[in-house]
């Protein structure tokens, strides 16, 4: 167990006051990189560091950063502190507990990168990490690490909090940006929308995830060759049937297994059933994936996925239907709307699914769940809709059992807390 | 229809981006922040402080689950529904919610205190079930918890 | 140009760079199917309906998005992309409802013909549809039914990028998304809804006027052009059963594009109307009576061949054929007068060869649209000044409310503001477009002749070589910005604007109806002499510069040449027999004037209704007293129930022919139906009257007409436009004097509205609402001042007249200002005296607001 880092202040008293972060080493990295490095030498540190996106589509951070033109006139750093893939919670517990990180790892990047303006897009429900990031960025500007001419260079860089007004799909990298930009929250085409190349207000942006950009101080003030010695570390959310639910840090590539003892192990002492291993984006995996290393390539390789590192533990008192309906209704209501396979096809998926719990299933339905799970496979406009086919092909492979149980009459009929809207789909009978 | 403190915040907010329409998202939950909603009128004013197409604000604001194109009560509870909540019991602490209130989901109690909505994932997974009154978040949920929460919260009513 | 190399099905074909995989499939003869895309705007990728194979690419990809690369190798019927297809439109169809039967939109509907191509033949979905409420109407003329819209957004992206109006708008999100008008908006009806209907890949967005009267399949339909405003835009005309059903827009990409405004779309009922006169009248006992054709034009020829020449005159060609007006023209210079005027509603006529009223091309005719290079369409040759608007770089409104007189000039000129042009506007109200307009000018009515003669001594101070101009050294910008009550740097910045090369004038029915329309007109030439740019005079209707060039002006011959060019009266007399007289003759006005002292005896009218339009009811009432009347017309115009005369004829529908725009662009109208029984072309009425006077005007074809006009005219050709010969831009001698104000309190500012009532409009289905009341319009601060809240009651004292009528509190007037629309008959302003002079008037409330 290595010792920890990202969370290694999270918790302590005041650690969101700038004073107590200073007294803890804050701001000291940002201090270097202002007296010793260059912008490139950052970059370099990042890009050895082998760091790799946290939000979810874990592209290497360096080379993201790399690929910004030096002289363009405009470029942004936009955070994304949106998290709202279900089991992740991570990024909030950063906010919270630690936020001067955040600050100071953005205006590292905004300082290896050559941006002057920065943005965090945070999730509308973060009210307490609102007034935390307020308070800190009040305090970064007061203390002069915000700024003109920071700490005496010809640095200069700005923090605008934004919050967001409550869309999952605005936590996309391209919706995102035409949220901050006062739209409807609707994903981007890409070519030619990069946001490295053409961001917001169609400028360069670097667009990254909370817990990524508090791996740079890190990073800058240790090195690559330490950050990769711990691990690198990386932050899982664990959460569900466990007793002791909450963040733990552990080194990438760390199982399910490890992680589930961590967190206090299954709850009753109850066996698993299964689990998210990536949020409810990826494909559940079963019991007998306890022991596959939480990591990009192993993940990929099941057909899975490491996403934002959220492990959901399902007990075997776990009624699987139930958890995939839920999960397809979810993806339902964010749906933006905007392309015909997310937009009706997870209506389509859910009715299906509410009526097999509801006791009027058909076998067919099985097969035409799996005929839509492949329509919407490669055909959606962005990784939202393309996240309903995971849990429904593990459904329907891995518990189809307890399908069957329903349309067979075995299992009791169920109503979902969360309904069809009444008066737009009217649910049969 | 906005005070003239709630005009000089928007212009306020407004002066931190580079392009106006930026602002139009925190605009509209100041404008909402004061009213408890947006109405039209909120959201023509919002409009023209701004200089954005009027028609743009409304498009916008309905895209939103958390900005209120209807009325809502003086605290809006927004209680998560996602996977680790149910896993834990966020359903019978519904069922508990919706009998204390007297209301459904979506719906206001008839002395406007609380509107009950339905929330996805709060990102608070280690304190299932949650849900958010107003701005406050409350996890590890237990019919005697809210019991005490709706209490605190309504008053001590 | 850079070119790429694909295969795609196995052939190869060689595109521009930047050509999408769609475009070169088209290029093949490969179709694919599509539903969001739309060739106007940009590609958005959302409906999903053309995924294609692409090699070595793992995903199928959508081809509306995809940039063609060199070596691309493409498929579009591998069994995945063939299961994409029939997967999209199962998705698409499980929630449409099954309308097809009772579906406006039924056999020509774009979803029907792809499920039969390539959709299911049979549904898995058992789950109950959903239902919303159908048939909404979102407009007198739109009708909404949400079950069956597949939210492609196109109608909400034509708003956004095409009209600039955001008419339709999407709401909330996912599958609860719904399209609809917004619930706050600038409550104006939008100019262009049509369109949406017509890009509507689905019977989601439907005509309420069309709703239920045709299927596509039923119609005839026959190409035509629209006669209303004057631009000219290409339609089709649908008839069924001998009655016209509906107008959709033909594709001309030099005019309209793609693209109708709505009384384009909505304004053809009036064709089919009950009221259309047909037999003709003459007045007997004081009454008209109906009589035969032979009577009626035995009469009127008796009257035009007792009178003397110089005592008969012709009014009208903006509602006949270019042909007929030609053929008006010859009748009367053949009887020996050149009184002939087809601008019957001004009273401020100018020169014809030196003001001629239409759009002035740029010197060099090319234009290479760069859209077009993506289809492998080369350059079109002699565009006109409406094409070559994709090339300017600054557009000058002067006194012009675009979008209110010339609708899809707005969006010709959209589109040029879109890639990158500047718009500056001269105005004194707010206009519509304002959002777009990159300086707007908003200055106290009657100072746009000062304000451009400032903004041309802007210019020249500014020129890297100052030439010399007395007649503006005397011109104080600082003074006139502050009469005008604008901000002197409001004006600089305008003025830098104006040196950006090309620029293109536009002016409009503000400036040019009134009293300072001249002047304006000479400083711009100052201006337009020292930063170049094109002039476009605004005015005219119908086919109102097709009857310039044809004859119907007192001042010039056929083709605007001079009256007294030598080889010109030869050509006529030639053909003609006689030489046209060599004195210019009257304009409406001096017509009116001289019937009102006597010296003009018969008046023709053909298709013109000076009694209503003209604006000066006084002087027409006066002249009436001493007129023989004659009318052609439609219906019971107010022109025809004074007349002694009335001539029952035929609408453009019912007439082959062509007409000339405001490019001064002849293009063929073709007879879509036969009119009623008893009403005749005006050609045919000319040629029976000529007949009577020992004129034979026989003519084989409407074409043989057309090639006797191109021997006077050899430059006209069709579909091309006409070089009239204009005033060349100079430094012309300054007029700066202020305008003549009469009356006390806010200044009547008459601005045009699109949706007015009239003779036709008013006759056809959902035009009428669309123009609702007149309103008075006046700013917030006046109408507190006042006592006037928004909506109620008011009344306008003006020389003596009480007028009553809603008011309208809204920013679009200026303080100091109220606007009241042209056309409605509540409001006469030409009695008024508001074309002759500013007029003050008094506006008191008479309720308190509900």
């Amino acid at each position: 167990m290595s010792e920890r880092v990202l969370l290694r202040y999270v918790g302590l008293p005041d650690q969101d006051d700038i004073e107590r972060y200073l007294r803890r080493g804050g701001y000291d990295a940002l201090r270097r990189a202002l007296r010793e490095l260059t912008p490139e030498q950052v970059v370099d540190l990042v890009d050895r560091s082998q760091l790799r996106g946290r939000g979810g589509a874990g592209f290497p951070t360096g080379r993201k950063w790399k690929f910004v033109p030096k002289d363009a006139p405009a470029k942004y750093l936009v955070v994304n502190a949106d998290e709202g893939e279900p089991g992740t919670f991570k990024d909030r517990t950063l906010i919270e507990g630690d936020p001067h990180r955040l600050i100071e790892g953005m205006i590292l990047t905004c300082y290896a990168v050559g941006i002057r303006h920065a943005f965090i897009y945070l999730r509308r429900e973060f009210y307490l990490g609102y007034r935390k990031l307020e308070r800190a960025i009040a305090q970064a500007y007061a203390h002069g690490f915000l700024g003109e001419q920071i700490l005496g260079t010809d640095f200069s860089c700005d923090i605008v909090l934004h919050p967001g007004a409550g869309a999952y799909i605005a936590g996309e990298e391209t919706a995102l940006l035409e949220s901050l930009e006062g739209k409807r929250a609707m994903p981007r085409l890409k070519p030619p929308y990069f946001p490295a190349v053409m961001g917001l207000y169609g400028r360069p942006t670097v667009l990254n995830n909370v817990e990524t950009i508090c791996c740079i101080p890190w990073i800058v003030q240790y090195g690559p060759e330490w950050w990769l010695a711990q691990g690198p570390p990386q932050l899982y959310s664990v959460s569900g049937h466990v007793a002791r639910p909450g963040v733990v840090e552990a080194p990438l590539g760390t199982t399910a297994r490890e992680l589930i003892e961590r967190a206090g192990g299954v709850r009753g002492g109850r066996r698993v059933k299964a689990f998210y291993p990536g949020g409810t984006s990826s494909r559940p995996l079963t019991a007998e994936h306890l022991d596959v290393p939480l990591a990009h390539e192993p993940l990929a390789q099941l057909g899975s996925m490491l996403g934002s590192a959220a492990v959901i533990v399902m007990d075997e008192t776990t009624d699987m239907v139930k958890v995939i309906a839920r999960v397809c209704e979810f993806y339902r209501d964010e749906s933006c709307g905007k392309c015909t396979p997310c937009r009706e096809g997870t209506v389509w998926v859910t009715q299906i699914l509410d009526r097999i719990l509801q006791g009027r299933g058909r076998m067919e339905d099985l097969d035409l769940l799996e005929s839509i799970a492949k329509n919407m496979t490669g055909t959606c406009f962005c990784p939202l809709g393309e996240s309903v086919p995971p849990s429904l092909r593990a459904g329907l492979e891995d518990f189809r059992d307890e399908f069957v149980a329903y349309i067979r009459g075995a299992r009791t009929p169920v109503e979902m807390p969360v309904r069809i809207q009444e008066g737009v789909l009217a649910p049969g009978g | 229809m906005l005070s003239e403190a709630a005009r000089q915040d928007i212009l306020r907010i407004r002066s931190r981006y580079p392009v106006a329409q930026s602002a139009l998202i925190p605009a509209l939950l100041r404008a909402q922040e004061e009213l408890g909603w947006v109405p039209p009128e909120a959201m023509a004013e919002v409009a023209s402080l701004l200089g954005v197409p009027v028609e743009t604000v409304a498009e916008v604001a309905s895209f939103y689950s958390l900005i209120f194109t209807e009325p809502v009560g003086e605290r809006v509870i927004q209680f998560c529904t996602n996977l680790s909540c149910m896993l834990n019991g966020a359903e019978e602490v519904l069922r508990h919610v919706e009998a204390r209130l007297g209301i459904r989901p979506g719906q206001t109690t008839p002395d406007g205190r609380y509107t009950l909505k339905l929330a996805e994932c709060l990102a608070a997974c280690e304190e299932a079930p949650c849900m958010i009154v107003g701005t406050e978040r409350y996890g590890n949920l237990t019919p005697q918890k809210v019991d005490r929460i709706l209490l605190d919260t309504n008053g001590g009513v | 140009m850079e070119t790429v190399t694909l295969t795609i099905d196995g052939r190869t074909v060689t595109v521009p760079k930047g050509t999408t995989v769609l475009h070169a499939a088209e290029r093949l003869g490969v179709e694919i199917p599509v539903f969001c895309y739309h060739e106007r705007m940009p590609p958005l990728g959302a409906c999903r309906m053309c995924f294609v194979r692409v090699e070595k690419v793992p995903r199928l990809q959508t081809a509306c998005t995809l940039e063609a690369q060199d070596g691309m190798v493409v498929w579009t019927e591998t069994p995945d992309v063939v299961e994409a297809r029939r997967a999209i439109l199962e998705f698409l169809l499980i929630n449409h409802p099954l309308d097809c039967p009772i579906c406006d939109k039924g056999g020509e509907c774009p979803l029907q013909d792809n499920t039969f191509k390539y959709g299911p033949g049979v549904s898995r979905f058992v789950e109950p549809k959903r239902h919303f409420p159908k048939a909404v109407p979102l407009s007198p003329v739109l009708t909404l039914d949400r079950e069956r819209c597949i939210l492609c957004w196109r109608c909400v992206r034509f708003g956004e990028v095409i009209a600039g109006d955001h008419a339709l708008k999407g709401h909330e999100r996912g599958f609860l998304t719904h399209i609809d008008t917004p619930p706050i908006s600038m409550e104006r009806p939008s100019k262009f809804i049509g369109n949406t209907i017509a890009i509507c890949p689905v019977g989601a967005l439907t005509s309420g006027v069309y709703r239920f009267r045709a299927r596509p399949w039923d119609n005839r339909t026959v190409p035509s052009v629209c006669t209303h405003c004057g631009l000219g835009c290409a339609t089709w005309i649908d008839v069924r059963g001998g009655e016209v059903v509906r107008v959709r827009a033909r594709e001309h990409r030099a005019i309209n594009d793609i693209w109708l405004c709505d009384v384009g779309f909505f304004g053809y009922d009036y064709v089919n109307h009950p009221d259309r006169l047909r037999t003709p009248h003459v007045r007997r006992g004081g009454e008209l009576v109906p009589a035969g054709w032979d009577e009626a034009l035995d009469l009127v020829a008796g009257r035009l061949q007792q009178a003397p020449p110089e005592a008969i005159g012709a009014l009208g060609g903006e509602r006949i054929t270019l042909e007929e007006a030609y053929l008006l023209s010859r009748l009367f210079r053949t009887l020996g007068t050149n009184n002939l005027e087809f601008r019957t509603d001004t009273l401020h006529p100018l020169p014809t060869r030196e003001w001629a009223w239409g759009m002035e091309p740029m010197p060099d005719g090319e234009i290479y649209d760069p859209d077009a290079r993506q289809r492998g369409l080369g350059p079109r040759p002699m565009g006109g000044a409406i094409d070559q608007l994709d090339r300017v770089r600054a557009v000058v409104l002067v006194g012009c409310d675009l979008s209110e007189e010339y609708p899809v000039l707005w969006l010709r000129t959209k589109r040029a503001l879109d890639r990158g042009a500047q718009a500056v506007v001269l105005s004194c109200k707010r206009l519509e477009i304002e959002p777009y307009c990159t300086h707007s000018v908003l200055h106290r009515y009657g100072h746009e002749h000062r304000l451009i003669a400032a903004l041309a001594r802007l210019v020249r101070d500014r020129l890297p070589t100052t030439p010399p101009a007395p007649e503006l050294d005397a011109v104080d910008v600082v003074q006139i910005a502050q009469d005008a009550g604008v901000r002197l740097e409001v004006l600089e910045r305008a003025a830098s604007c104006l040196l950006l090369q090309p620029v293109a004038f536009f002016v409009g029915r503000l400036t040019l109806e009134s009293p300072w329309a001249e002047p304006t007109l000479r400083a711009l030439n100052t201006l337009r002499a020292l930063c170049g740019g094109t002039l476009a005079l605004l005015r005219g209707r119908g086919s109102a510069v097709g009857a310039a060039i044809a004859g119907m002006a007192p001042d010039v011959l056929p083709g605007l040449r001079p009256l007294d060019d030598p080889e010109a009266r030869e050509a006529l007399r030639a053909v003609w027999g006689k030489a046209p007289p060599p004195r210019p003759g009257f304009t409406a006005v001096e017509m009116l004037q001289a019937a009102a002292s006597g010296r003009l005896v018969v008046l023709y009218v053909a298709g013109a209704d000076p009694a209503r339009d003209f604006p000066d009811r006084r002087l027409w009432e006066r002249a009436r007293e001493n007129l023989f009347l004659v009318v052609t017309d439609l219906f019971w115009s107010d022109t025809a129930r004074e007349a002694d005369v009335v001539l029952p004829a035929l609408a453009y529908a019912e007439k082959d022919g062509t007409v000339g725009n405001i490019e001064a662009r002849p293009q063929r109208i073709t007879r879509a139906r036969g009119g009623p029984e008893g009403a005749w072309a005006d050609g045919t009425i000319l040629r029976a009257l000529g007949e009577r006077l020992g004129i034979p005007m026989d003519y084989a074809t409407q074409e043989a007409i057309f090639e006797e006009l191109r021997r006077i005219a050899p430059d006209l050709v069709l579909d091309r436009p006409y070089p009239i010969p204009r005033r060349a831009p100079r430094i012309e001698p300054l007029t700066l004097d202020l305008p003549e104000a009469t009356g006390e309190g806010l200044v009547l500012v008459p601005v045009p509205q699109l949706f007015r009532p009239g003779e036709m409009t008013g006759r056809c289905r959902g035009l009428p609402e669309l123009a609702g009341q007149p309103v008075a319009t006046l700013h917030p601060e006046d109408a507190v001042q006042l006592g006037l809240p928004d909506g109620s009651l008011v009344e306008l004292e003006v020389e003596g007249a009480r007028t009553r009528l809603r008011c309208r509190v809204a920013q679009e007037a200026l303080p100091g200002h109220v606007l009241v629309p042209i056309g409605f008959r509540e409001l006469p302003l030409g009695r008024w005296g508001v074309f002759r002079r500013i007029v003050r008037v008094r506006v008191r409330a008479l309720e308190a607001v509900r």
